[in-house]
């Protein structure tokens, strides 16, 4: 059935911003300049396909067995590197993040510690690694120390940003008793914050569980180490071997952390289903 | 805008949820094209189950549906899917209880999803719309009263101006049957009437069949033509408003009304 | 216990006082365990603390040399800092738009098909498990030495990270405007692309920019085993303890890291 029209009033135009369309104008050239640019023979793609299932075969079908624990020690190298890292960076960066808090010290504490959190989180952990070298000399510790100076800068940072972030009800409730800074962290910070803190924690360590892996090329030991004497004499199938248990190690981990990470902040060992 | 009504016959449909829940027993009922229907009954009566059966978002157990030239059967019967089923729901708008908007986006853009069935995979890929449907859109919000909001964000909008975006999106599928699920349990009573006569509007101006659940009686009686009482998945009560008296509601609620139940008369515009 | 207590008018009737909770055996294994890996972990690094006081004198010379930059090796550096720039560029745009599809597939909020989910979810895990470095080796060997290798390593390990945190967003959304889209008729895949892509947008574009920071700094070093970039540079002048350069290209990384990381923060708020 045919119904009158309603009397067609004016349409609204659509907006546009000329500041987005200049900065998406801007981006998009940044892209294309990268691309038109940058030194690589887009025709080696055309055999990509090839060589990739040539090398996947070299490594995986099969993988050399008889290097199957030499794999999984370096491995568990890298992952005893990544928690040894792991625990000093919680250790120095627990107190620093308080320091660093708005509201918990003087304003000329922050920002020095947020700028020295900044800056340590723009160095690869690699680089710091070869800074520590000279110190340490060449072992696994090196390594540990680095992940450990390199955790100190994001974890610094999730610290301070929990602990700006918790209910402010819980501080006031605090200061209302008369509590000074120590009761007030102990009592109105530190309990809304604990359980994101202590997840950071946990996704900070398998973040160096993976970073771990590169400390090896500058002589630290694990999986960076038989990555390289391998790849240098073409054993594709020890490199087979080793990237089997690296995975395997690795989802076993996250999947242990993300339980107890989970158990952490929703009190259950698995995810809540939030959509359905 | 074109729009034909179609008719919605249900035949003996029951519904058993997957956990041995009863939704619907044995519901016969017609709904002749271009009737406007009130639901009403306690929650958990099945009103909302038996809205969802007719674009087949809760599939029914046994029974069949018809809905103009589509039929929804239970287990066993051939199944309504894929292209078929989208095509039932493209002539069937749905208005929720809670808008259902996508609220980051613009209030064309969610007006738009009424014409998804019937556009390109690459047109909304890209959001590159016919020129066509953008007017419908436009024409949709227009019949609501709210085209100069056309490339505001949903967000910034209140719940009656959503509500109604929500509604032109049901228009611009161009429907041959609107359903609305409890419209106005989000809203304020002024803008539960406000809702309520733009429905109403729509089924006379352009003879589209509505079924609406309502819980409040007074809004159910005063809005539909026909009225539908639901209790514990049966129908106990099929009749016009006028005939419906306080003992008929209290065979449908199962007890004597309280002042929850009526929206009441404040603040009528 | 006197009953006169003379600043209530009722005496408080004695409740049973509930017993603390005990966790205690609990929490004791907790931390035995902890303590237990960590020194396991300790011997495992070896740990030595005295070595570090012994090599203290040699450090220090390191240091001063790691604190004056040579300058004049700037002009050498420029092209491998131009690759970096390109690589993170390229691998950004290039993992965001294989991550965006695959994101809805890797949620249970826009994939309606579980088998297909949980496989998508299995190669993503799979993906994100391996070192960026192990990537970067074996696609050196496959792509040969240069930027391309270190692209595709960068690919994968931003594609791993994007579909991850995308599709955890896609899980916490409110999937009202997809079951209306579904319900007006929509397919999966269009009911997905006009209700729930409008709603993650700010985040994927965040998650976009964040991505980018990590690829700088990643694009620095996974030059080491050839994959293009600052980091072969920084291999060169390593195996020479040429520090005065090192450090000019440490110094480099930082001030790249620091002014993307602002300029990213504020496209953030300028685009999102």
């Amino acid at each position: 059935m045919t119904v009158q029209q309603p009397n067609p009033t004016a349409r609204p135009v659509k907006p546009t911003s000329k500041l987005r369309t200049t900065l998406w104008l801007l981006v998009s050239l940044v892209v294309v300049a990268a691309f038109w640019s940058v030194d690589i023979k887009w025709s080696a793609l055309a055999d990509f396909p090839a060589q990739l299932i040539k090398y996947v075969g070299l490594m995986l079908f099969p993988p050399d067995w008889s290097k199957f624990g030499e794999a999984f020690m370096a491995t568990i190298l890298s992952v005893q590197m990544a928690w040894i890292g792991t625990v000093l960076g919680i250790i120095i960066s627990f107190p620093l993040s308080f320091l660093a808090s708005k509201g918990l010290a003087p304003r000329a504490v922050n920002a020095p510690l947020r700028f020295i959190f900044a800056v340590i989180r723009a160095v690869p952990e690699v680089v710091i690694a070869i800074l520590i070298l000279s110190v340490t000399g060449l072992t696994p510790f090196t390594g540990a120390l680095a992940l450990a100076v390199g955790s100190i800068g994001t974890l610094g940072k999730w610290g301070y940003e929990a602990f700006e972030g918790v209910d402010p009800g819980p501080k006031e409730a605090v200061r209302s008793t008369g509590g000074g800074t120590l009761a007030l962290i102990r009592w109105g910070v530190w309990p809304s914050a604990a359980p994101e803190v202590l997840s950071f924690w946990l996704y900070r360590f398998e973040i160096n569980v993976r970073a771990s892996a590169i400390l090896g090329l500058i002589g630290a030991g694990g999986i960076g180490k038989m990555l390289q004497d391998n790849v240098q004499f073409r054993n594709w199938d020890a490199v087979g071997m080793l990237l089997i248990v690296v995975v395997v190690v690795t989802m076993v981990i996250d999947q242990i952390s993300g339980a107890v990470r989970n158990k952490l902040i929703h009190g259950t060992w698995r995810a809540p289903r939030l959509a359905s | 805008m074109e729009h034909t009504a179609a008719d919605i016959r249900f035949s003996d449909v029951s519904v058993t949820y997957p956990n041995g829940y009863t939704g619907l027993k044995n519901i016969n009922l017609t709904i002749p094209a271009g009737e406007m229907v009130g639901i009403v009954g306690l929650s958990g009566a099945g009103k909302s189950t038996l809205i969802r059966t007719i674009n087949g978002l809760v599939p029914i157990t046994s029974g069949s549906i018809n809905v103009g030239a589509h039929q929804l059967n239970g287990r066993g019967g051939t199944q309504l899917r894929g292209k078929d089923l989208r095509e039932l729901r493209s002539n069937v708008g749905m208005v929720f209880q809670s808008f259902n908007l996508a609220k980051r986006t613009t209030v064309l853009n969610n007006v738009l999803m009424g014409r998804l069935y019937h556009s390109p995979a690459w047109r909304t890929l890209l959001g590159a719309w016919k020129n066509d449907d953008v007017e419908l859109a436009m024409a949709a919000l227009e019949r609501v009263e709210i085209v100069p909001k056309a490339y505001e964000k949903a967000s910034s909008l209140s719940g009656g101006q959503q509500q109604r975006v929500a509604i032109a999106r049901t228009l611009a599928q161009r429907p041959q049957v609107i359903l609305a699920d409890e419209p106005v349990a989000s809203l304020d009573p002024p803008t539960s009437h406000v809702v309520m006569r733009d429905l109403q509007r729509i089924n006379a101006e352009l003879g589209i069949t509505v079924v609406v659940n309502l819980h409040f009686l007074d809004l159910a009686r005063r809005y539909s033509d026909r009225l539908i009482g639901l209790r514990s998945g049966e129908v106990v009560f099929d009749g016009a408003g006028a005939d419906a008296d306080e003992s008929v509601f209290e065979n449908i609620y199962g007890r004597s009304l309280t002042a929850e139940d009526v929206l009441g008369n404040k603040a009528e515009l | 216990m006197s009953t006169s207590v003379t600043s209530s008018p009722q005496p408080q009737p004695k409740t049973q006082r509930p017993t603390k909770p005990r966790h205690g055996a609990k929490s004791l294994a907790a931390v035995v365990l902890l303590v237990a890996i960590t020194i396991w972990a300790g011997i495992g690094v070896q740990v030595d603390l005295p070595a570090i006081a012994a090599n203290w004198r040699n450090a220090t010379t390191n240091i001063i040399q790691l604190l004056q930059p040579d300058y004049g090796f700037f002009p050498k550096t420029i092209p491998a800092l131009l690759e970096t720039l390109q690589m993170a560029v390229i691998a950004t745009v290039i993992g965001s738009a294989l991550s965006l599809p695959l994101a809805f597939l890797a949620s249970r909020a826009t994939n309606p098909r579980p088998k297909l989910l949980a496989g998508v979810r299995f190669v993503m895990n799979m993906i994100r498990s391996v070192p960026d470095i192990l990537f970067a080796s074996i696609l050196v060997a496959v792509v040969g030495v240069g930027a391309l290798s270190g692209i595709m390593a960068l690919v994968l390990f931003n594609v791993g990270i994007i579909v991850k945190l995308v599709s955890e967003s896609l899980d916490g959304e409110d999937a009202g405007a997809q079951e209306a889209a579904l319900a007006a008729g929509a397919s999966w895949p269009k009911a997905n692309r006009a209700a729930m892509l409008p709603q993650i947008l700010p985040s994927f574009a965040s998650q976009v920019l964040y991505t980018f920071e990590l690829n700088i700094r990643a694009s620095t070093v996974i030059g080491l085993v050839g994959a293009g970039g600052l980091g072969i540079l920084i291999d060169n002048v390593r195996s020479f303890f040429r520090y005065h350069e090192l450090s000019l290209i440490i110094l480099e990384i930082l001030v790249l890291v620091l002014v993307l990381e602002s300029l990213s923060a504020w496209l953030r708020k300028k685009l999102v």
